[in-house]
């Protein structure tokens, strides 16, 4: 059966799934009858937001996942992944978002590694030839002898297109192929993704967002959300508009009350702020904004566009590389993670198992914000004693569900979880709350306690920065909200004056609608 | 026979009781495969071990010397367990143990006229700060730029070797033979009571003194923490270059105190001996790693532990010189007790639970 996409020409169908359906234990349907397609010498693009079943699909066509319902075609023929190999043997090739090269080895090591033709000695001379010969004829210029760890994200990604061209790959799959790329990258990988396409590949690129890549590349798109294809257009029926609207949907899952609120002074004011991420790239690009006692300012945006950077320079765990922070008048930009805390500035993190310690009892995981309070710790001793009593309280009120307040947190579920850690920041927290996608992965009931939460703080006069994926949760929550997009606040959209069409084309890249 | 079906199963958090019992267990396995070498040998394997114990433990024969030694295992044991509470391998306890001996021996040799009320606190500091300076320097270095700190404070013991060879042999601490150093005045020597050095109850009293450090402490609670987390840790305001020094600089001076305790403590010492000596009571801190893993880093636990490796090293000897078995096969007892310990780690992550057949 191997080498079924030999000799494929232009236009043919390369692939087809009928039907997909995957479910998660937990009840989770990440697939729910997805068809798809994809011919030679095709871009087909799946769009979709984060947990729209996008990786899902994606693992299942490379064989990764098997389906639970459905059949996937190549070339007409039924055919069935028991794994990767044998799509790797059919002539479908993947390019991870994060690369799987060996850094000290040479490119052309990289791409003849695990080749089946590749012996104990291999040829080299021979491999070199066929490697030049690929580049010659997709156009690629990349130095076969340098070592990996020297290239580029760039030029990493064209090795890992190489590998799976040499190993006779027809159909490439992508997964966020331009998340990691600089600009000038991208625009690179762009142009030679069109020659790819111009010959008998076929294309499939996952992306999340930057819309306006995905328009300018594909030629057929399928959108996704919540599992389910919501709709297939070709590149000339598709706007910026109409992709994000079908790709974040117009339905709302549920209400929480927003309550009237008058707002008081400005606790926080954000001013040209800016921030390298991890990777030493400058990720969040200047940045200003104020808060007031008792608001909600919202900000919308796809992960990795500079909003992380934020929530973890205005906590303190992140140094600003420039600009200037201030907190009830007084400049903090340079202060530490303790004094903010000690101000009364709480942080809430995007994940759950890293903020909390497992091992540890919901005492000692309460106790991680009281240990440098005076009424909690004195001459250097802990009062546990006090600290039990504060717990048991905490905990009662934000109903973590728990044997005991000596129970070990690695035993909570995510809502718990997140419960405990809410009760252990937001009681602290006097007069700003910095909450970093405190809903996500969480079910409804949880969500809507959190969401609540909230709330409630906003009645009780606090400042809240809500960062969230989810798009109707900001507009839900928000007074004011702040589209994110490559490090840059695309605007400042009052909630009463939202649309979320045009919020979500914000935040995929659209330019601002204002003047 | 059907052979029971058997399942492995995550342990989400181990127990205190699960962890003694799993430590009891690995110890009575390296008895049992020990015995095989014993056999093997030609030796009765009870006998032996009976001549361990008994060896070690008769007030006439080895028991001074099992109690010094045993409390030398358990201050380096402290000086290793400390730093790991944050996640710092701390393979320089033998480096600082000898920076120690240069601040002990230079303050007695500089100061020897003062009394003894005077002297011995003064060695005892001076051992420690030199120990805690050298232990901080890893800390530090690790902390602040990311560098290996297994790498680094095995280099570090390296060059504290030498610093005292270089002071020993032709140098100004230089004895009557060429190759020890002056011997320690008699009132820099540690104060008995019966034949145990004062040292020993301290030593004692600073396995408690970490455990409460350990426990109830806000220091304490910061190292376990971010030993647990490093990033809940750093949410929670704690600042992990303080707390990488702290251990560090803790866990260096209580190593160096050892060299006070091992040189001053024990009268057929009182000096730096040939380089192959005090090299291997260098070498002898190594156990230290075994002890404080055997006893899952707990300061109270390590008392035990220390005494049931100290006397097991003092008491192997007899293997060889009693029984007439091959030479090292006391350390083969120790190899096999480590082996078997690190295997049995496994049930801290696992454990095999009978799977019930249907019917």
């Amino acid at each position: 059966m191997s080498g079924l996409l030999e000799g494929v020409r232009r236009g043919e169908t390369v692939l087809e799934a009928r039907g997909i359906t995957k479910r998660f234990p937990g009840g989770v349907i990440a697939n729910d009858h997805i068809d798809f397609e994809v011919k030679a010498g095709e871009v087909h693009a799946v769009l979709g937001e984060n947990g729209a079943g996008k990786t899902t699909l994606m693992n299942i066509l490379f064989g990764i996942l098997q389906p639970d319902e459905g059949e996937i075609y190549i070339r007409g023929r039924r055919v069935e992944f028991k794994s990767p190999l044998d799509a790797i043997k059919l002539g479908i090739g993947m390019v991870h978002q994060h690369r799987k090269l060996i850094p000290a080895h040479t490119v052309l090591e990289n791409i003849i590694l695990g080749h089946p033709r590749t012996e104990k000695i291999p040829n080299m001379k021979r491999a070199e030839g066929e490697v030049k010969e690929l580049c010659r004829k997709y156009g690629f210029e990349i130095d076969l002898n340098a070592r990996v760890w020297q290239l580029s994200a760039g030029e990493q990604q064209l090795v890992e297109i190489l590998k799976a061209l040499y190993r006779g790959a027809k159909l490439l799959i992508f997964d966020e192929p331009t998340s990691v790329l600089t600009p000038l990258e991208t625009e690179e990988f762009l142009k030679s993704l069109r020659t790819m396409a111009t010959s008998e590949l076929a294309i499939i690129p996952f992306i999340t967002h930057k819309l306006p890549e995905v328009l300018r590349v594909s030629d057929r798109i399928t959108i996704l959300r919540r599992g389910k294809v919501v709709k297939r257009l070709k590149r000339e029926e598709a706007t910026m508009e109409a992709l994000a609207e079908y790709m974040v949907g117009r339905e709302v899952l549920f209400r929480v009350k927003k309550p009237e609120v008058k707002m008081g002074e400005e606790v926080l004011r954000v001013e040209n702020l800016s921030a390298l991420s991890d990777r030493g790239i400058l990720a969040l690009k200047g940045v200003s904004f104020s808060i007031r006692e008792g608001e909600i300012f919202g900000i919308a945006g796809v992960s990795g566009n500079g909003q992380h950077e934020l929530a973890e320079v205005l906590a303190g765990l992140r140094k600003a590389e420039g600009g200037r922070i201030v907190f009830q008048g007084r400049d903090i930009t340079r202060a530490s993670v303790l004094e903010r805390l000690k101000m009364g500035i709480g942080y809430i993190p995007p994940e759950r198992v890293e903020a909390s310690i497992g091992g540890f009892s919901l005492v000692e995981n309460i106790a991680m914000n009281l240990w440098y309070e005076e009424e909690f710790s004195k001459r250097g001793l802990l009062n546990y004693r006090k600290i039990r009593e504060y717990a048991e309280k905490v905990i009662s009120e934000f109903d973590v569900v728990a044997p005991s307040v000596e129970a070990k947190a690695a035993h909570l579920s995510g809502g718990n979880l997140q419960k405990l850690i809410l009760a252990r920041i937001i009681p602290r927290t006097m007069r700003l709350l910095i909450a970093n996608l405190p809903t996500h992965g969480l079910d409804v009931s949880a969500t809507e306690f959190v969401r609540n939460e909230l709330m409630a703080c906003k009645k009780e006069g606090m400042g809240i920065l809500l960062i969230s994926e989810d798009l109707d949760e900001v507009l839900q929550m928000s007074d004011r909200i702040a589209p994110i997009y490559e490090g840059r606040f695309v605007s400042i959209v009052p909630a009463e004056k939202a649309r979320k069409e045009s919020i979500g084309a914000m935040m995929a890249g659209a330019p601002s609608e204002e003047p | 026979m059907r052979l029971p079906r058997l399942k492995l199963e995550r342990v989400l958090v181990l127990t205190g009781r699960d962890a003694v019992k799993i430590s009891a267990a690995s110890i009575i396995v390296a008895f049992v495969i020990f015995s095989i070498f014993l056999l093997l040998e030609g030796a009765d394997a009870i006998e032996a071990y009976r001549n361990i114990f008994s060896f070690a433990f008769n007030p006439r024969l080895g028991l001074v010397t099992t109690i010094h030694r045993s409390m030398f295992l358990l201050l380096v044991t402290l000086a290793f367990i400390l730093p790991l509470k944050t996640g710092f391998w701390n393979v320089g306890v033998q480096g600082q143990f000898y920076l120690g001996t240069v601040g002990a021996f230079a303050v007695a040799y500089a100061l020897g006229n003062l009394p003894a009320g005077v002297l011995i606190p003064l060695m005892m500091v001076a051992a420690s700060l030199f120990g805690a300076g050298y232990g901080a320097i890893a800390g530090f270095l690790k902390e602040k730029w990311g560098v290996n700190e297994v790498v680094l404070t095995i280099m570090l013991n390296n060059i504290a070797f030498w610093l005292i060879y270089c002071l020993v042999i032709g140098g100004p601490w230089m004895g009557i033979s060429e190759s020890e150093s002056r011997s320690l005045p008699a009132s820099a020597m540690a104060p008995t009571i019966g034949k145990i050095p004062f040292t020993v109850p301290l030593a004692i009293a600073l396995s408690v003194i970490f455990y409460f450090l350990l426990t109830k402490s806000s220091i304490g609670y910061q190292i376990r923490c971010y030993g647990s987390n490093p990033s809940a840790a750093k949410y929670a305001g704690m600042n992990p270059l303080k707390l990488l020094i702290f251990v560090t600089a803790i866990g260096g001076a209580i190593a160096g105190l050892s060299a006070y305790h091992m040189w001053a403590g024990d009268p057929s010492f009182g000096r730096i001996p040939r380089p192959e000596g005090y090299m291997g009571i260098g070498d002898f801190t190594f156990w230290g790693i075994i002890v404080g893993l055997v006893c899952l880093l707990n300061p109270i636990a390590a008392i035990p532990a220390s005494i049931f490796i100290g006397s097991l090293r003092e008491g192997g000897a007899i293997l060889v010189r009693r029984l007439g078995l091959t030479f090292g096969l006391d350390n083969v007892f120790v190899g096999i007790l480590f082996l078997t310990f690190v295997a049995f780690q496994f049930f801290h992550r696992y454990k095999i639970i009978r799977v019930k057949k249907r019917r």
